[in-house]
């Protein structure tokens, strides 16, 4: 047989009526329920050379979508595009739903659908404690530094994680919502480094009681995180509220349930960002650490 | 980490049709697509058995780890018949095996030249008319552990470069190179080409020899790996290297031969090219190394008679697979032309087979031109050459690549693959007896040399299984 | 060397202070030449022996030392000469301003195993080998993703079958997967390859030895919100007893070992008595639960392997979306009245996919004559009736009135980018003649081409459009007339 390329075959297959474009990428499942609603309009929040925020008008979460390109950070969030990004400007409108993503005279599509928040599978507790201590030399180690080095409500956030004393939970995640510079402050990475760790390591390990103390995190993360910090930010810990997470921070979770080199995994998700990558990796650890420490308690 | 791979971000290596490329584009999906080509014409068949040979993949990586592990020394000058089995009126020659009716041009001048230096004959004429009846013996120098730049013709009285591998003991020899223009190697047996040889004979080989005795040996795996960081390729530059062993043996030609030191250094550093031979029996003593191997696919020599280009595989033997000797592109000395050039000739390619030469272009921007002009040629022929080679060498790096070990050990199956053939850089020599090197380029070789080989390997592949 | 003519002109120069390698010079010599009237030129260093050469041209040459630039060129007339002269300036010149470019960009790897070379391996990265090549060049490529420990789906056919084993064995000593021959789709956490639908991602892994037969059972499965893990095509020959299902076993495996994969499905046709006793043993080893989908006479059909599916998930089988003339309305199968006119003679079943070709005639027990254009007889020199609608439009055209014609249409990557595009208005005529059209479609509403977009313009035309393919054939058959 014979796989021909019919001429015009591409063509047909990429653009559309007049001058619209179109595109297609991969896009986090994520986005499915705001790309299957109706057309609802949307602004560019934030462009640059590397990904375009865009906001939807929207209640509905993630109200905020990231279109990026390959070598960007795919937040659980995006649609990662093998081609050149649409151009965009701040305040551009734009447009979001009815199975496409409206950029200009860009149409952007789903090519294939990923997961961001896959299973782990089964993690053993005893592994899980060894990946603990190795998390904690390999972060000790790092050059790269997490944004609220030696801030009180983190530590109180890892002490309250550890005695899972829910309250001290609570206000230190009430004290870390939006702190720090930046498009996703250091507190947000933490605790959504926090958040997926519960959720998806206590998962594995079979302790429910992580999960749990993962909703509750979540229920207080997301209440108002809305009016705490930015759009982008609180897209993002509506994502972690729910598991989600970028492939980096999926990669280093997996290697702390034994199912691929840790350290390695560590690495690349330090590298993220000025200090993102770090905070969520901080963040990871403190999860780790609860699941750990509740998988001891209950043996 | 489930081994299949089902989890982490995955990248698809494409081979084959666009259409299922252009799908990944659409999903987002990295890819890396194989430019492919269909192998060279009527070899699928070979192919498919010769790589389904359960000993292949374990034999080329025996042959070619031993072709890299290597440690060429240069120990001796010696005469050649101290050494190799050459008694009076057999001459050895390059390339594989080779009458004097089928010989080209400088093989025969060359052949002519040494009978004149060996006394055999008073005239060109006497010499010619003997080497017509037969009265010589002709035979390849690669079956006598020898190698010899273009018509690579050796006797008796020739002074040789003695190497040895100290990695596994093997011993090869080169003649000493007599220098540029009219000279025996490209045919030329005038009278100031056996002046040279004379001088050649009764004091440059007997200094280098009392010179080397006191040096001690020279670590020939060293000095080319700085050369080629100092602009050689070792086939047709090799100015750094030349330099180097002259910086070496210096105060030990001074030491063992006062009188005569200023003239035997004046003479080496008269030339360029005269460590090329020194190199070319190191290619050789490695590349011996790796013969042998049964189910082995590498090379382990490519070599011309000026009518013939030949190889032999390692799997294979003392076999030689030949095709005709294609005439060099390249760019001519003076007023000569294509038309005055020779068909490829001479044992230079065992440079090629080691690993350098022109598959070590990107080392070499100083001679890139013959490529086509730029920098950017010489690098795409060094880095095609990955695509046909098994390894890359530890120690022969070229910086403009990142310090990339060059691309070595020829593999038959992977030419016939992706119908790339070696790339040779060669000098031309003139294609009447006599004239000289008219030249210097590229050349290919034939394909026809490799699907032979490779049809061998699959009946031999059979044969094995069947038995 | 070249003759001399009869001297002309002369140009000689001697400059010192100017140095360009030889092999510049050599090709500033050759462009010269070249010229139009220059008999000869020699740019060259004044070294020993580029004077002895030019004197042997005869040219009558100054002092000059090695260092020296020398300049020699005979002309036929002074005007070439003087042409001559400017051209070397320029040549000259240009050699003194040259800039060589930089390194080369990176050529593009020629095998499989230069690929495999550069491809990353760090960071969770993983790298599988797409092989579609001819079927007779296919196994070097796929040998050298198995011995780079790469895995590899051969899309390629006509693979002879002892290459199949010893890539097969290979595969199990390097602890990779071979996907073929003559794989047709393939899906790995969610890329697509070859034939391949725009998935949701999910639980669900497939291992299938057909690949419409996987393409459909996954589409349905898409249609009722069920995702896939992966989709693990092992060929069309893995359970015969030749290969002995040596792919179909390690996929198991794979998928077993998988954290996403909490049900697997095997799709196949019987295997060879041998495989099939070595795979339900396999089967029984598994942690993970399997639906077994052995498709045939007296088993499943693609729809109810998908509903069976569903079944051990405890989900609700829906109703396969349908739609037909005049409304374009979403209608359940017991909406479709099916009889827009048309039909009553004889069922023609027109066939892209070999598969669902195969289910078709067992569906309607020999009450029709189904063709298999993509079948080798006719696919040899032309493209897959999946890409070329040419040869269908054909048969179509040539249904008698009075007929019912059944037609699949798979969506997805490979296949047309647009089907209904030459197909519907085929369908349009084929019904203004009096020919009921029966038309299945494979996909989902992600795949490029657009579940819904597709079916609606095929029901537009006239045609009854299913999702399901066996009730595509049943409602077929209940219009021919075969059935009173």
């Amino acid at each position: 047989m014979i796989v021909g390329t019919r001429p015009g075959a591409r063509r047909a297959h990429l653009s559309s009526l007049s001058t619209r474009t179109h595109a297609t990428g991969a896009a986090s499942t994520a986005l499915r329920p705001v790309l299957e609603s109706p057309r609802t309009p949307a602004r560019v929040l934030a462009a640059f050379s590397a990904g375009i925020y865009l906001e939807i008008r929207t209640e509905i979460e993630p109200r905020v979508v990231a279109v990026v390109h390959g070598e960007a950070v795919r937040l659980p969030n995006a649609i990662v595009l093998s081609g050149a990004l649409p151009p965009a400007e701040v305040g551009d409108d734009a447009a979001v739903g009815a199975g496409s993503i409206r950029l200009g005279r860009a149409g952007l599509s789903a090519g294939r659908w990923w997961n961001p928040a896959p299973p782990l599978g089964p993690a053993d507790p005893a592994l899980l404690a060894l990946a603990a201590r190795a998390t904690a030399d390999v972060l000790g180690r790092a050059a790269r530094r997490p944004g609220l080095d030696g801030n009180g409500a983190v530590a109180m956030l890892a002490d309250g994680c550890a005695s899972e004393s829910l309250v001290d939970v609570v206000t230190a995640a009430e004290r870390l919502v939006g702190l720090g510079p930046g498009l996703t402050p250091s507190g947000d990475d933490i605790l959504a480094g926090v958040l997926v760790a519960l959720r998806h390591l206590g998962t594995s390990a079979g302790v429910p009681r992580a999960v749990r103390l993962a909703d509750w995190l979540a229920a207080a993360v997301t209440y108002d995180a809305r009016t705490r910090t930015t759009p982008i930010s609180a897209t993002l810990l509506h994502c972690a509220a729910r598991g989600e997470a970028a492939p980096e921070v999926t990669a280093a979770l997996r290697g702390m349930a034994g199912r691929h080199p840790l350290e390695p995994a560590l690495q690349g998700l330090l590298s993220l960002g000025h200090t993102s990558g770090a905070d969520l990796a901080r963040g990871l650890h403190i999860g780790l650490d609860a699941v750990v420490a509740r998988a001891a308690g209950r043996a | 980490m489930t081994p299949l791979a089902l989890s982490g971000d995955l990248t698809v290596i494409t081979v084959g049709a666009d259409l299922l490329g252009h799908a990944l584009d659409a999903q987002a999906v990295p890819q890396i697509a194989v430019d492919w080509r269909p192998p060279l014409p009527g070899t699928s068949a070979a192919l498919a058995q010769v790589l389904a040979d359960p000993r292949r993949a374990a034999a080329n990586e025996k042959a070619v780890g031993r072709l890299l592990a290597a440690r060429p020394h240069l120990v001796g000058v010696r005469r050649a018949r101290d050494v190799l089995d050459l008694p009076p009126g057999t001459f050895l020659h390059a390339g594989p095996p080779i009458t004097w009716e089928r010989a080209s041009g400088p093989l025969r001048g060359a052949l002519i030249g040494a009978m004149l230096y060996e006394g055999l004959a008073g005239t060109p004429e006497e010499a010619e008319g003997a080497l017509e009846r037969g009265s010589a013996h002709l035979s390849p120098c690669h079956r006598h552990r020898t190698v010899g730049p273009m018509a690579g013709v050796v006797s008796g009285s020739m002074w040789m470069f003695e190497v040895r591998d100290a990695e596994h003991g093997g011993t090869a020899y080169c003649s000493l190179n007599e220098g540029l223009g009219k000279v025996l190697r490209y045919g030329a047996y005038g009278p100031e080409v056996l002046d040279r040889l004379r001088w050649m004979g009764d004091v440059l080989g007997p200094v280098l020899r009392d010179a080397l005795a006191a040096n001690g040996p020279v670590d020939l795996r060293a000095l080319m790996a700085q050369a080629l960081q100092m602009g050689d390729e070792l086939h047709n530059r090799n100015r750094a290297a030349t330099s180097l062993l002259v910086r070496e043996l210096a105060p030990a030609i001074v030491e063992a031969a006062p009188e005569r030191a200023a003239e035997v250094l004046r003479f080496i550093n008269g030339n360029d090219h005269f460590f090329l031979n020194a190199g070319m029996a190191a290619c050789k003593v490695s590349a011996d190394t790796a013969r042998d191997v049964p189910g082995s696919t590498l090379v382990v020599a490519m070599a011309r008679n000026g009518t013939d280009f030949g190889i032999q595989v390692s799997g294979l033997g003392d076999r030689w697979f030949i095709g005709p000797a294609g005439v060099p592109d390249g760019l001519y000395l003076g007023a000569y032309g294509p038309d005055d050039a020779n068909p490829d000739i001479g044992d230079s390619t065992i440079t090629e087979t080691g690993g350098v030469g022109g598959f070590a272009m990107a080392a070499s921007p100083a001679i890139v031109r013959f490529v086509g002009g730029e920098v950017a040629d010489a690098v795409a022929a060094t880095r095609s050459m990955y695509e046909i080679t098994l390894a890359e060498h530890p120690a022969y790096q070229i910086p403009g690549l990142g310090f990339r070990g060059t691309p070595v050990g020829i593999d038959v199956t992977l030419v016939a693959r992706t119908g790339l053939l070696p790339v040779v850089n060669t000098g031309i020599a003139g294609r009447i007896a006599g004239t000289g090197q008219v030249g210097a380029g590229l050349v290919s070789p034939p394909a026809s040399a490799f699907t032979a080989a490779l049809t061998a390997l699959a009946e031999e592949a059979v044969a094995v299984r069947g038995s | 060397m070249r003759s001399k003519a009869l001297p002309a002109a002369d140009l000689v120069r001697v400059r010192s202070g100017i140095y360009h390698d030889s092999v510049s010079l050599m090709r500033v010599s050759q462009a010269l030449t070249a010229l139009d009237g220059v008999e000869v030129a020699m740019v060259a260093m004044a070294t020993e022996l580029n004077l002895g050469l030019a004197r042997e041209l005869g040219f009558d040459l100054p002092e000059a030392e090695p260092s020296d630039l020398l300049v020699a060129v005979r002309a036929r007339e002074p005007d070439a000469l003087r042409a001559a002269e400017a051209e070397l300036e320029r040549r000259l010149a240009a050699l003194a301003t040259l800039r060589e470019a930089g390194g080369a960009a990176e050529s593009p790897p020629r095998t499989t195993r230069s690929a495999a070379a550069a491809a990353p391996s760090e960071g969770g990265r993983a790298a599988v080998v797409l092989v579609s090549v001819p079927g007779e060049n296919a196994f070097p490529e796929a040998l050298d993703a198995v011995e780079a420990g790469l895995s590899v789906m051969v899309f390629s056919d006509n693979v002879p079958v002892e290459q199949e084993v010893l890539l097969k064995d290979l595969a199990a000593e390097r602890d990779v997967l071979v996907m073929g021959p003559d794989c047709g789709t393939a899906a790995i956490g969610g890329v697509g390859l070859g034939f391949a639908n725009v998935l949701r991602p999910g639980g669900v892994g497939v291992v299938a030895a057909s690949g419409t037969g996987a393409q459909h059972v996954t589409s349905l499965l898409d249609l009722a919100g069920v995702g896939v893990s992966h989709v693990l095509g092992v060929g069309g020959r893995d359970l015969s007893a030749e290969v002995g299902g040596r792919s179909t076993l390690r996929a198991l495996r794979a998928l077993d070992d998988d954290p996403a994969t909490s049900l697997i499905v095997l799709i196949s046709k019987p295997p060879a008595p041998k495989a099939a006793a070595r795979v339900a043993e396999a089967v029984r080893a598994l942690a993970t639960p399997v639906v077994t989908a052995l498709l045939g006479p007296g088993g499943h059909d693609l729809t109810s392997a998908a509903e069976a599916v569903l079944a051990a998930l405890g989900r609700p089988v829906p109703d396969w979306p349908a739609w037909e003339v005049p409304q374009d309305g979403v209608s359940g199968d017991g909406g479709v009245s099916g009889d827009g006119g048309g039909g009553g003679g004889a069922l023609h079943g027109l066939y892209a996919g070999g598969t669902l070709c195969a289910e078709a005639r067992i569906i309607a027990a020999e009450r029709g004559t189904f063709t298999d254009f993509g079948d080798d007889t006719y696919t040899r020199g032309r493209p897959h009736p999946m890409i070329d609608p040419a040869l269908r439009l054909e048969a179509l055209a040539s249904v008698p009135a009075g007929d019912v014609a059944l037609l699949d249409v798979v969506l997805g990557y490979g296949s047309d980018p647009d089907p209904a595009a030459s197909l519907a208005p085929a369908v349009a005529e084929a019904r203004a003649r009096g020919v009921a059209v029966v038309v299945a479609v494979v996909g989902t509403e992600s795949d490029p081409q657009g579940l819904t977009r597709q079916a609606r313009a095929f029901a537009e035309a006239g045609a009854t459009v299913f999702t399901s393919h066996a009730r595509a054939v049943r409602h077929a058959v209940s219009l021919s007339g075969s059935t009173r």
